[in-house]
């Protein structure tokens, strides 16, 4: 028996046209945008938390027009994909597992991976079990490495007070307040309101935003925490990338991932171009400047490894 | 956090809730660590009760991993019955979050409160009071030029809500409790004569006369009539009371002398009682059955076929109909009755069961003034009898109904103030 992903609403279409079609990773229904001719080289636009596919609106059209198959997944426990409830499912290795099983199961070669904020490890970190087929890498705002944490993530207010223990029960799950509040309160360019419901609604229904809790959780600050295994063997593994093309964009406005972790990347990373920076945008930055951002990966990846395989 | 532990048969009487589902109490473990030294268990519950006098539990579970690694927060609430409003729960369990961050040495509760009135502001979903549009006031024009009723109200604020009362008088306080479906009105009578002896305080429940009411059937429970009268007498900081109770005056006013009994010095209950949830007299499920099949109470009406003294005027009778300008305004008047506990599992009937066994400690003189033309509460004196000591001689008064206060209400005053003394004179 085959399952059907939850119907879109009417309302979303005209933002958001292009069908999902879902695949079973690990045994959960997984959604995902695949637009563009299915010979041409892949490029996986990855997410963070808490959005989904919606944030790449803006570049699954400019990417297809240039030739390149746009794949646009939402990971397990967000978007349309399956949403468990059990916290256990959603950590930094499951993440990256369920990624490895799409890039299997669509027999993924010469592939990019395009990552913000957590698109970033985990899209790294599943390219990494697939290397050899890996062609580019686009990094915008995100991190890939255990050494450095900044103001936001290490602040009390409201972070880590946030997402503590039982408290994070309190105010992320009963409340919603990153779920139901995220891109639309950080947006340098105003979204509209349909927009931003756009983003919400997917966590609407009560307890469907485990990973929008086990998310923060996952980024480690100190040896032993959730995640902090996961980012160190991304880290450790960095220098086999030193020959795969690799594009920093980045948002220095973003106060979540400011410019010196794009600095400490690209001490990781001293092969990749930029970093590029875009102002008028924040954290989302694919939602603040999508076109310019599809634009400046279009001119990368024509440059560097072309969209025929 | 004061942690107790229920009976087993107050449990058996509620249903738990679970509120708060932490799997990974330990994603930081010495937050587990710390919770497990402030509620001295790694694994099972500890209780306590809010300030809404609702009972929680916090749960843990003990994986293995040396300290608390799983938690669950449970709300309990009437067995069978929806849960109180969602703003009673947010405000219980944001002052939860407050503790867990004064017992946490990584968390400043500080933080806590500042993340919470950040959430309230950006989300405008973390309420922990009455949100827009859930509580109606009578508008206060309707209540003026009310015949034989001159008294300005006073206000006290009451868990978000306004509480009204008549204050008339000095010296050791009479409080008048009112019961369904009337508010200090009824006591009109009786303010005159008593005031001359003492300090008359006469205030309407909460969804009555011309204190607040809440719009939902859920913002009341015989647990929160007891709560709002007991933060009444709290605020006004009332000793020495004289408490005057009929209907759920007395139903309220008895539980609220069984928490407090250092409060009050007598006790005059008149058609009332403290039901233990062994049934009720024909009358009264009759009366339960008629009332709770109505959208809409005629209460002039109702006032009207009680009173057995035909000089109540009609607009001495439309006065009680005043506070409800329509039927939205009338939620409490209309589920009340069917808050009577009348099964020993019924809502409020263990919590009296437990008062009826403090009250049977009390040395505090009882005068039971008792209507006999009442069917509702025929018999209740004599089981009020069985509870207190300390009871003057039965004081039937043959000719006045339910609504004692209109039918004999000077003549119960003048019983009152000879009985009290009477008392004072003995000591």
């Amino acid at each position: 028996m085959t399952r059907e992903l939850p119907t879109k609403p009417d309302w979303l279409k005209p933002l958001f046209p292009w069908e999902q079609h879902s695949i079973t990773v690990n045994g959960r229904l997984m959604a995902y945008v695949d637009e563009g001719d299915t010979k041409a080289r892949p490029v996986l636009l990855l997410h963070g938390n808490p959005t989904w596919g919606f944030l790449y609106r803006d570049f699954i059209g400019p990417l297809t027009e240039a030739g390149y198959r746009a794949i646009v997944p939402d990971w397990i426990g967000a978007g349309y994909s399956d949403n468990p409830r059990v916290d256990a499912v959603l950590t930094s290795a499951h993440h990256i597992a369920d990624l490895v099983s799409l890039m299997d199961q669509l027999k993924l070669r010469g592939f990019v991976i395009v990552g913000q904020d957590w698109g970033g490890p985990q899209g790294v970190g599943a390219a990494l079990q697939r290397v050899e087929r890996l062609d580019a890498i686009v990094l915008m705002n995100t991190w890939l490495f255990t050494g450095y944490v900044g103001r936001f993530h290490s602040s009390p207010r409201p972070w880590t007070t946030w997402h503590a223990p039982l408290i994070g029960q309190f105010f992320m799950k009963r409340h919603k307040v990153l779920s139901l509040e995220g891109p639309s309160t950080v947006s340098q360019r105003g979204m509209t309101e349909t927009e931003a419901q756009g983003y919400h609604h997917i966590y609407e229904e009560t307890d469907s935003d485990h990973v929008v809790l086990t998310w923060p959780r996952t980024i480690p600050m100190r040896e032993g925490d959730r995640g902090w295994n996961d980012i160190l063997n991304i880290e450790r593994r960095l220098p086999e990338l030193a020959d795969v093309p690799t594009l920093l964009l980045w948002a220095p406005e973003d106060n979540v991932f400011p410019i010196e972790y794009a600095n400490r990347l690209k001490e990781l990373m001293p092969h990749a171009e930029g970093p590029i920076t875009f102002d008028k945008a924040a954290h989302f930055l694919q939602d603040d400047r999508g076109p310019d951002l599809a634009r400046a990966i279009v001119e990368f990846l024509n440059r560097t490894v072309g969209g025929s395989l | 956090m004061k942690f107790i532990t229920p009976a087993e048969e107050e449990l058996s009487y509620l249903r738990a809730d679970p509120l708060l589902w932490e799997q990974e109490l330990d994603v930081r473990p010495e937050v587990a660590e710390d919770i497990e030294k402030a509620t001295g268990i790694r694994a099972g519950r500890v209780y306590w009760r809010s300030e809404h006098d609702h009972l929680y539990a916090l749960e843990l579970a003990d994986l293995g991993r040396g300290r608390p690694s799983m938690a669950m927060v449970y709300g309990f609430w009437d067995r069978y019955e929806p849960r109180p409003p969602e703003h009673e729960i947010d405000a219980d369990l944001l002052k939860f979050m407050i503790w867990v961050g004064e017992i946490s040495k990584s968390i400043d509760s500080s933080d806590v409160e500042r993340v919470a009135e950040f959430a309230q502001m950006q989300t405008g979903r973390l309420q922990t009071t009455w949100p827009e549009g859930s509580v109606l006031r009578t508008p206060e024009e309707r209540f003026a030029n009310l015949p034989g009723f001159p008294y300005e109200a006073k206000y006290v604020e009451v868990e978000g809500l306004r509480m009204a009362y008549v204050e008339e008088g000095k010296g050791d306080p009479t409080l008048m409790l009112h019961g369904e479906p009337t508010w200090g009105y009824l006591y009109r009578h009786m303010i005159p004569p008593l005031s001359k002896v003492g300090r008359v305080i006469v205030p309407d429940q909460i969804g009555c006369g011309r204190s607040d009411k809440p719009v939902a059937d859920n913002a009341y429970s015989y647990k929160a009539f007891v709560r709002w009268m007991r933060k009444f007498v709290q605020t006004l900081d009332l000793q020495g009371i004289t408490l005057i109770g009929q209907d759920w005056g007395g139903l309220v006013g008895l539980r609220i002398v069984a928490q407090m009994p250092e409060r009050f010095s007598r006790l005059v209950m008149m058609n009332t009682g403290i039901p233990d949830g062994r049934g009720g007299t024909r009358a009264f499920f009759a009366w339960r059955r008629f009332s709770q099949r109505q959208t809409e109470l005629d209460v002039p009406a109702l006032i009207k076929q009680a009173v057995q003294d035909h000089t109540l005027t009609d607009a001495e009778a439309a006065a009680y109909g005043v506070p409800f300008p329509s039927k939205e305004y009338q939620t409490a008047a209309l589920l009340w009755p069917r808050q009577v506990p009348t099964r020993p599992d019924h809502p409020g009937a263990y919590d009296n069961r437990v008062a009826i066994e403090v009250l049977r400690t009390l040395d505090t003189p009882v005068l039971l003034p008792w209507a006999g033309g009442d069917a509702v509460t025929h018999g209740g004196d004599a089981g009020l009898r069985r509870i207190f000591k300390n009871c003057a001689p039965p004081l039937p008064i043959e000719s006045a109904g339910h609504f004692i206060q209109e039918d004999a209400g000077e003549e119960v005053a003048k019983h009152i103030i000879d009985w009290i003394e009477s008392i004072q004179k003995i000591s």
